[in-house]
């Protein structure tokens, strides 16, 4: 008797949870189909847009689908935008600075993290400031710097790369602060008797750091080099107060209003009204950020679980 | 005596030796950061007390106290309506974006199908949200008439919230909340996509809980809800610190919000470098007590698993 009323009751407490589990259920997947379409919304209209003719723009009954397919949009876009050039340029400044930064940072970090000198918690006070000042307070003065490198009105960066490089280098590139204390961190996680043995074979420290730290940190190293990437391929406003004439794909499509205002709106035998000139914009969205979506599509995983294993959790 | 400094000099230059080459690691960093770092910084501060003027070759500088400083507080008509806009945007959206991204990351942190992709879109805004498109995105179509909410409603060429609402009963009950439910509404959109990183590091926290705590609470028959708040939410307590900081430096060094841009205005198209030094330097002033405070006050609240 007394089992019966409790297998009863049981079964209606197992019935009520897989209800509730099975409204969870249900409301998980709405929230996450909602809230990818917010996120994805953008990349669909681009998409959308890119590949029509202008008149689809202003026919109410194209939503998505676009009535009219073409290609021209883009190609007349990737031309005012100078596109293979631009691109030739970004990857050269992006994937150089990136590597270097990367190098740079690790060892600071390494330093930060494993030695012990005087000035250590002052020295890595800075590195938080280096986090926390917005670049626009410094990017006056450093422009002047460059612009007379070295005190000499002769020695003019501005326009080079080097503007890009020698901060990259030494570890004070595009939020270079946030990646040295992302390695600091990392390498306080790693054991200490992994140098311990080297430095018992009579290794010294920087070998140790290359032969012993580096193969251990590889994960971690690609976690911020990808992200490195990323960040100076969004760059635009260091890059336009050094760059007067040097195009990346961010300045590019920054300006991309004056740019096709030159050289596509400009032609007055056609008349463009705001609606239509959308198609342009929208094209040269999508190929601005068509390599790093392409390149997110393949190393995604190293986005997302890099930073799980990089240390900066625990 | 003798025997004794010999057993004791090794030691000391060991570690002289040490601390000389933790000099070393950091050395290219030093160099760097002096010349591309501090000196610009203080440059900066420099030009702020004074009154700025290019000649060929070189700035001129006339000190003129704190007269940039009283003149971007006082006189400017648009700096501190812009400062007071910022800091009370962010005051309200910090604690939306962190709540949001939690409880995305306990989702995304849960099993079923699809868990990958749906993981993939929601890092996406890690990609594309620091840059030029998101200022396109989420700022340009205003001039074609798309804009937050509007957006979404213009491929039903409706007003969707206002439709929602009307359907709910609740449309113009009072003006007041069909504004705010609309600027919800047009939020949405903002906080979503700046939640990318938030949310990576929720997950990362996430999934470094001990799953002998998991097992303690289950064998204990605790409630999800229970769990949560006991478990789940002291070990992830202090990413939301992490977090917090996080979220509230991204917003304030945000190139598209208003202080900024009011400051490159001078910078570039006023020419009043001083002014342009004072202004940016107030509101780094204010940006670091706000991180100073919600440091303190968070830190009280966080748990520390001891080491």
């Amino acid at each position: 008797m007394d089992n019966t009323v409790n297998s009863a009751l049981k079964m209606k407490r197992k019935a009520h949870k897989r209800f509730s589990e099975w409204v969870w259920v249900i409301f998980r997947a709405c929230i996450l189909i909602g809230l990818s379409f917010i996120i994805l919304y953008p990349l669909i209209y681009m998409i959308s847009c890119s590949f029509r003719e202008r008149s689809d723009m202003n026919d109410p009954t194209v939503m998505w689908i676009p009535r009219h397919t073409t290609l021209s949009v883009m190609r007349e876009t990737a031309e005012a935008m100078d596109f293979w050039q631009t691109l030739q340029n970004t990857l050269l400044l992006n994937i150089g600075c990136s590597i270097v930064q990367v190098y740079s940072c690790a060892l600071t970090g390494y330093g930060f993290a494993r030695f012990s000198f005087k000035g250590k918690k002052l020295l890595f006070g800075i590195v938080i400031m280096m986090i926390l000042v917005p670049t626009q307070i410094i990017s006056l003065p450093l422009f002047f710097q460059f612009r007379y490198f070295l005190g000499s009105p002769d020695i003019n960066l501005i326009d080079t790369m080097w503007t890009m490089y020698l901060p990259a280098m030494t570890a004070n590139g595009i939020r270079s602060g946030l990646m040295i204390f992302i390695f600091r961190q990392f390498f306080k996680g790693l054991p200490r008797e992994l140098e311990d043995a080297a430095y018992i074979d009579g290794c010294g420290p920087f070998m140790t750091f290359l032969r012993v730290m580096m193969p251990n940190a590889l994960s971690a190293f690609l976690t911020v080099f990808l992200f490195s990437v990323v960040w100076y391929w969004n760059d635009y406003y260091i890059s336009a107060v050094f760059f007067n004439n040097t195009q990346t794909v961010s300045t590019a499509l920054y300006n991309l209003d004056s740019i096709l205002a030159q050289r596509i709106f400009g032609d007055a035998t056609i008349q463009l009204d705001a609606r239509e000139q959308v198609v342009w914009k929208q094209a040269g969205c999508l190929i601005s950020i068509a390599p790093l979506l392409i390149m997110y599509m393949f190393l995604q995983k190293y986005f997302t679980e890099g930073i799980e294993r990089s240390g900066l959790v625990g | 005596m003798k025997k004794q400094r010999e057993t004791k000099h090794p030691r000391l230059s060991y570690e002289r030796r040490k601390s000389l080459c933790g000099y070393g690691f950091i050395s290219l960093w030093l160099i760097g950061t002096i010349t591309f770092f501090l000196i610009p910084l203080g440059k900066s501060l420099w030009y702020s007390f004074n009154t700025v003027t290019i000649e060929p070759g070189r700035l001129n500088m006339k000190w003129i106290g704190l007269s940039n400083y009283r003149a971007a507080l006082n006189k400017d008509p648009y700096y501190t309506d812009y400062l007071v806009d910022t800091l009370i945007e962010t005051l309200w959206k910090t604690p939306l974006i962190l709540i949001f991204s939690l409880f995305i990351a306990v989702i995304l942190n849960q099993k079923f199908k699809g868990r990958g992709f749906a993981r993939a879109i929601f890092f996406l805004p890690v990609i594309i949200a620091t840059g030029p498109v998101f200022k396109i995105i989420s700022g340009d179509m205003e001039s074609t008439g798309n804009n937050g909410s509007a957006k979404f409603s213009t491929m039903f060429s409706t007003d969707l919230v206002g439709d929602l609402m009307r359907f709910l009963g609740i449309y113009n009950i009072s003006p007041r909340m069909t504004e705010f439910i609309t600027a919800v509404a047009d939020n949405v959109f903002g906080i979503v996509w700046s939640s990318g990183i938030q949310i990576l590091l929720f997950l990362a926290a996430l999934q470094n809980i001990p799953p002998s705590a998991k097992e303690a609470a289950q064998l204990e028959g605790a409630t999800s809800w229970e769990f949560f708040w006991k478990i789940t939410f002291p070990y992830v307590s202090p990413f939301v610190l992490v977090n917090l900081i996080y979220t509230v430096i991204d917003s304030f060094t945000n190139p598209l919000n208003k202080v900024m841009e009011r400051i490159l205005v001078f910078q570039n198209q006023d020419i009043n470098y001083g002014l342009a030094s004072a202004m940016a330097w107030i509101y780094f002033v204010i940006v670091l007590a706000a991180v100073g405070i919600v440091t303190a006050v968070v830190n009280k609240f966080v748990y520390y698993e001891v080491e």
